[in-house]
């Protein structure tokens, strides 16, 4: 090299900056102000820096390669899952994110090239082109994983996803999905209510022969409501708890009956059904046919059956608890029927989302993970689905009500008059046709997700997201290196930086371009 | 930019790529993308179809690593470096590979529908 020796400690004032501008590559101004004293000379620091680098390099390949086992050992054990789970996967999104990510590593090289032949401006162009690429690729990352999240469609126990790969609403164990609500009421891996067996429905048939009654529930939140003394309450109408409070009143209820709270002495309350009475006070008397739970002190008459005669009730002691004034209470607001039925996925017409059907519609849904959690049992939940995208939270509930179906129907049920939710069709008259391929992949992507799908998303958010980690650290580096830049601090004799991190960022596209096909673009 | 287009020698400390090769390696690496995402459409059999989407991967790889990362005109032990992380990482593919025929089909225990009872010979008493 043609370098002269340089002062021991970098400590070199900046003055030969000026002549950066120039953009002579030929000139050999020397600078050893960033040459470190335990270097010979600037060759000696950059081969040194690009040992270093290239060992680092290979570390990465045995890093990635740890998750590229996992990918592999489970794609040759399992490839139902990889068949069926690439499809949630935007193949436009990584494709975009494939040409951003080559466009930036073509800017990267032609900084190196530019720091060498001493071109600031170009230089710093360079890098701000690598750093907006590096941020539009998260930016499209942000965009593909906020969806998945909405979607539930996330790794391990999180992957509770609200449509099927085809774009089928599903059932979910949260219940909490945009634009679509369901009948299962989930808790502790268990499926407590809304998952009804025997619904007969077969993806094969259009016009599934489902016979339920659904109705969207509206909910509401507060606290329990006061009837009036004298007056008749029909529970009937507003269910929920009720408060009888003062002293000597009478009460008379009609209907079935939730819950029951008195307080106050010498109140006569007159009854049909209630789950529960609770009374707080002296000498109160019940009247009822049925009382489920009974709570009060021993001074409470209580008679079950119309009149005085026959047995008494259990009666538990009052606690304050049973009669919280200010106890939150659910009521039902209203009740709407949802009397449409979704079509059905039919085959050769994509998913559910087809343009046509009337909105909120309901649907059967069948995922053997949310409802039919024992074996040979089929239990299906009930879809409302809504036209907008908006979450439905505790406020709505879906209530169905379903008639199984006849177990072997007669073969001029075939035929039989369309009813007003269920219309057996022509379709149902040819059921059994050979699928072709095509249509067999899209109704396995209208159907549920197969068993541990989850671990295709948990290798997918493993190997994208340590890649957007890398992507992440990419940008830190190269914002360092853009203010160096343009501080004027690259020289052709000193790139080292650029040509490292240029190298780094290779890498970082080198990985991509086998994640891209991997979870992508599978057959 | 004045008077650099070929330099495709040594300038000083490294090797400076020329334009010609920085622009022709990024539009083959961007035509090959467009390459790889149609060859998924056509159905040639799943294992061919990831055959050849890997056979673009491993050739986009080594376009990148050849001209953007200059590993051609590079010194020949960041090659043997470079290459030797890729020999490991395909030992680990490879022998984590070679045993898979030797699990069986791992049944979850349903108490409702328990498992057939293995079929062959009683083992015999000893």
């Amino acid at each position: 090299m043609t370098e002269q020796p340089h002062e021991p400690h970098g400590e070199g004032e900046g003055h030969g900056h000026a002549h950066d501008a120039h953009g002579g590559h030929d000139e050999h101004g020397h600078h050893p102000r960033f040459i470190q004293h335990h270097y010979d000379d600037a060759q000696h620091q950059f081969d040194s820096g690009k040992l270093g680098i290239w060992l680092f390099l290979a570390q990465e390949v045995l890093f990635f390669s740890a998750l590229f086992v996992a990918y592999i050992l489970y794609r040759y054990h399992h490839p139902e899952i990889y068949s069926y789970a690439h499809k949630y996967l935007d193949v436009k999104y990584g494709a975009i994110n494939t040409a951003v990510l080559i466009f930036s590593s073509l800017t990267a090289a032609w900084a190196v090239r530019a720091a060498q032949l001493n071109q600031k401006k170009l230089l710093i162009l360079c890098i701000a082109a690598t750093i907006a690429c590096a941020m539009g690729f998260l930016g499209i990352k942000y965009i593909e994983y906020s969806h998945k999240y909405h979607e539930q469609i996330l790794f391990g126990r999180y992957f509770d996803p609200c449509v099927s790969s085809g774009g089928v609403p599903m059932l979910t164990k949260s219940n909490e999905c945009h634009g679509h609500k369901s009948t299962v009421q989930w808790k502790d891996g268990k499926a407590l209510a809304g998952c009804y067996q025997d619904i007969d429905q077969d993806l094969q048939k259009q016009d599934v022969q489902a016979d339920c009654k659904v109705e969207e529930v509206r909910l509401e939140h507060g606290r329990p409501a006061r009837v009036a003394a004298g007056a008749t309450h029909d529970c009937a109408k507003s269910g929920g708890t009720v408060i009888a409070k003062g002293d000597g009143g009478t009460y008379t209820f009609t209907g079935a009956c939730d819950e029951i709270m008195v307080i106050g002495s010498r109140n006569t309350l007159q009854l049909d059904t209630a789950k529960k009475v609770a009374v707080k006070g002296a000498d109160n008397t019940v009247r009822a046919n049925a009382v489920d739970a009974f709570a009060g002190d021993n001074s409470t008459r209580r008679a079950i059956a119309k009149g005085i005669s026959g047995p008494q009730p259990t009666l538990a002691g009052v606690t304050d608890s049973d009669v919280d004034e200010n106890k939150e209470v659910v009521r039902e607001a209203s009740r709407t029927p949802i009397a449409e039925r979704c079509p059905e996925h039919a085959l050769g017409h994509g998913g559910g989302h087809e343009a046509g059907g009337k909105h909120p519609c309901w649907r059967v849904g069948f995922q053997p993970a949310v409802c039919a959690r024992k074996a040979n049992k089929d239990q299906y939940g009930i879809i409302v689905e809504y036209g907008d995208h908006k979450e439905r939270g505790h406020d709505v509930r879906i209530d169905a009500t379903c008639k199984p179906t006849p177990k072997a129907p007669e073969p001029a049920d075939v035929f039989a008059e369309p009813t007003g939710q269920t219309k057996l069709g022509q379709k149902a008259v040819t059921p059994y046709h050979q699928l072709t391929t095509h249509e067999e992949h899209e109704l396995e992507a209208a159907g549920p997700p197969p068993e541990h799908t989850n671990m295709f998303f948990t290798i997918y958010f493993a190997m994208t997201g340590l890649h957007g980690i890398h992507v992440l650290f990419g940008i830190f580096v190269f914002v360092w290196l853009l203010v160096r830049a343009i501080k004027g601090h690259f020289r052709p004799d000193y790139f080292g930086p650029i040509d490292f991190a240029a190298l780094y960022w290779h890498i970082v596209d080198l990985i991509w371009i086998f994640l891209f096909p991997l979870l992508y673009l599978i057959h | 930019m004045a008077s650099t287009d070929h330099h495709d020698d040594h300038h000083g400390i490294s090797h400076v790529a020329s334009i010609k090769v920085l622009i022709g390696t990024g539009g083959t690496l961007l035509v090959l993308t467009l390459v790889t995402v149609l060859a998924t459409k056509i159905d040639f059999g799943a294992n061919i179809n990831l055959g050849i989407a890997m056979a673009i991967a491993v050739l986009k790889a080594s376009l990148v690593i050849l001209f953007f990362m200059h590993l051609k005109y590079d010194k020949i032990f960041h090659t043997v470096v470079f290459m030797s992380a890729i020999l490991a990482a395909s030992l680990f593919v490879g022998f984590t590979l070679m045993d898979t025929g030797q699990y069986q089909h791992t049944n979850i225990w349903n108490p409702e529908n328990p498992p057939a009872a293995p079929v062959g010979p009683r083992p015999t008493s000893g």
